[in-house]
């Protein structure tokens, strides 16, 4: 799974969290969840969650400090969707 | 330092089955501090979002100091909590928490409220001023002019404006100059609170 396609399915995990979707269509790497996109950060957790769920692995303490923008998000994700079983 | 850090947490707002997950509150909430749940005073979900939300106002606190620094609950550690004033009435059941939260080589005492709508809670350092409201709509743009509007009521001051900082955190200005006093917004659904410290 490639950058973009790691972005697309973000989309979908995020969509519940944000009410700002005009911005959501069009975020990018640089795109900070709690700033841009409005996210209460009592939903963090949440959405560390639920990409657990969407991608199948798990996100540990350290990483899931590193996303609080898209470009992190997918760095972590990205890294432990290719980390060698 | 004068700085100022608060967080709501609106009970009705989160997911209170996920919540009671190991899966989830393991992600910010340490065993050791696990250890310092007491199922006969909260319930569980009450204090997650206590433990929540006291990591949430010292990242505030602490930020306005190190406006680099990223939010890391999982490195804050809850090390004491203690009801503090239990009280109950018919229509408004709540308690008082006080707590100190280590992190790094920091230690801040916090002050936490809980009721059946909300969690809130202030760092309780120096000389602070706190209050929480109920509006009328939860969207964001409503929540953020409503905190700003109640802290501007509550000061009684004339010619005070709010602007915000690069960093984040709002300023408190008179006539244009900057009033030196430390203040922190939250919002979370339909529940607004602010936060300053004026002196040590």
């Amino acid at each position: 799974m490639d950058r973009k396609e790691i972005l697309v399915e973000l989309k979908k995990v995020l969509t519940p969290y944000t009410e700002n979707k005009e911005m959501l269509e069009g975020i990018n790497e640089q795109t900070d969840l709690i700033k841009d996109l409005k996210i209460n950060s009592a939903n963090l957790v949440d959405i560390i969650i639920d990409a657990e769920a969407q991608y199948n692995i798990e996100i540990d303490f350290d990483a899931a400090e590193k996303m609080y923008n898209v470009g992190n998000c997918i760095d972590v994700i990205s890294e432990k969707i290719n980390k060698p079983a | 330092m004068i700085s100022a850090g608060n967080d709501i947490v609106v009970l009705q707002a989160v997911d209170a089955q996920r919540t009671q997950s190991p899966a989830f509150y393991s992600k910010f909430i340490s065993p050791k501090e696990l250890a310092l749940y007491k199922p006969d005073e909260l319930s569980l979900v009450n204090f997650v979002w206590m433990l929540w939300s006291a990591k949430e106002s010292a990242y505030k606190y602490l930020k306005r100091n190190n406006p680099e620094l990223i939010f890391a609950p999982a490195k804050m550690t809850v090390q004491q909590l203690r009801i503090f004033t239990p009280l109950k009435t018919d229509t408004n059941a709540h308690n008082q928490y006080k707590g100190e939260l280590q992190t790094n080589d920091i230690a801040l005492p916090f002050l936490s409220v809980t009721t059946d709508q909300f969690i809130a809670t202030t760092i309780d350092q120096g000389d602070v001023r706190w209050a929480v409201k109920q509006i009328e709509t939860s969207d964001y743009e409503s929540q953020s002019k409503a905190v700003r509007s109640f802290l501007l009521d509550d000061l009684k001051m004339s010619g005070v404006t709010i602007e915000k900082h690069p960093a984040g955190y709002p300023v408190l200005l008179k006539d244009g100059k900057d009033l030196g006093i430390a203040v922190s917004f939250a919002h979370h659904d339909r529940y607004i609170s602010y936060c300053y410290q004026i002196s040590k």
